[in-house]
């Protein structure tokens, strides 16, 4: 439930894998067909013979040296910056603020404005459910999403443990959260495994 | 379940693909960081570190060259494959193994995993045998219980089959999968 530009993502790889699927394809044919290496030659030859006669008459008078390469280190410099950016985004869309509602005249005349942290959210259910002893990991962290925020709630249960149990009881948590702060705030419960429950004892009695 | 939700269960279901994004992008990155100094060389004329721009263009006009059409051959394939894959990153749908329970007020997913090792609990209490004579496996649409015996006392497939599903419907999995529960021929003595 990040902000993950999933979307950017899939075009980029299926963009890149379509480029390298043509390159391969194209070299396998260069490779066998001795007609296609003619061409190929021919039509890279007369592409490559255009570049150095244009290198030659776009000389700058300082340096001696064509522009060209500045322009192709300029495009470069573009696509690492692009690149990083698209790093950038992976994982992004962290909020900090649960609600920000500016008190005015029709709701009780003060000025003012009431502000909650997620951090409240976040340590409430967070200290609940590190008291629960079917439980080995709990972590809560809040995220921006669909223009509102939500609490992404993941617990990692022993071995053995129903899922649906844990599920009903924290969504119970979530009911009593809802009262303690007097809004709904969207939650989303993601039950997985760690690599610890693998090597500890399942729950025999509870 | 209101609709932005529905998106986020949605998205926990499904792959982000961040982690070959990530891979990518650092490879293109370091590729076009290479360009970019062999291109400055050649800007300010200084002779170039590996290969000159030019240099490269002409390496590429003359393919197939000097080289051997097997190499070649098999540099293409290797080429081909790596696309094929990132291209089936970009298009598959990319499931995750995980399950989601329905809820009215809070949006679930669960990891197929845990599932597994709930159901094999159920199945275990059971049967009356030990954990390691449970194997469950969980899929989307399937979840398959093997159990072994022990030696010399007699199981009920149906009893067994009976509990799992019971404790399968008490999860109210979505999809929802079915139940196949398979018994070995042999037993285990010594448990």
């Amino acid at each position: 439930m990040n902000g993950t530009p999933r979307g950017l993502n899939r075009f980029l790889l299926a963009l890149l894998g379509l480029v390298l699927l043509a390159a391969g394809a194209g070299l396998v044919v260069l490779a066998t067909v001795p007609s296609a290496a003619q061409w190929w030659q021919g039509y890279a030859g007369a592409q490559l013979d255009w570049l150095r006669d244009y290198e030659n008459r776009s000389r700058l008078l300082l340096g001696n040296e064509s522009w060209i390469w500045i322009a192709g280190a300029a495009l470069s410099l573009l696509v690492v910056i692009a690149m990083i950016s698209w790093i950038a985004n992976q994982g992004k869309g962290r909020a900090a603020t649960l609600l920000d509602r500016p008190g005015d005249a029709d709701d009780d005349g003060a000025a003012g404005a009431v502000r909650i942290s997620c951090a409240v959210a976040e340590q409430a259910l967070k200290s609940a459910l590190l008291e629960r002893t079917d439980l080995l990991g709990v972590s809560v962290t809040s995220y921006d999403f669909a223009r509102q925020t939500a609490v992404k709630v993941r617990v990692l249960p022993r071995q053995g443990v129903a899922p649906h149990k844990i599920a009903a009881e924290i969504a119970e948590l979530v009911e009593a959260l809802d009262e303690l702060l007097g809004l709904e705030v969207p939650v989303l419960l993601s039950i997985g495994t760690a690599a610890r429950s693998r090597f500890t004892k399942a729950e025999r009695v509870r | 379940m209101t609709g932005p939700m529905q998106r986020a269960l949605r998205r926990e279901t499904h792959s982000p693909r961040s982690a070959l994004s990530v891979v990518v992008a650092v490879a293109v990155a370091a590729l076009a960081i290479y360009c970019m100094l062999e291109f400055t060389l050649a800007a300010l004329g200084q002779p170039s570190w590996l290969v000159h721009p030019v240099d490269a263009g002409a390496w590429l006009a003359a393919l197939p060259g000097p080289y051997s059409p097997l190499l070649l051959g098999a540099a293409g394939v290797v080429l081909a494959l790596l696309g094929l894959i990132f291209l089936g990153n970009g298009l598959l749908p990319g499931r995750r193994a995980r399950h989601v329970v329905a809820d009215p007020r809070v949006a679930i997913v669960v990891d197929d995993e845990v599932v597994a090792s709930a159901l094999a609990r159920c199945a275990r209490m059971a049967a009356g045998v030990t954990r390691e004579q449970v194997m469950v496996v969980v899929s989307a649409r399937l979840v398959q219980v093997n159990i072994r015996p022990t030696s010399g006392i007699r199981l009920s497939e149906a009893a067994i089959q009976a509990a799992v599903e019971a404790e399968l419907a008490d999860m109210a999995l979505d999809p929802a999968p079915a139940v196949t529960v398979k018994l070995a021929d042999s037993g285990v003595i010594g448990v």
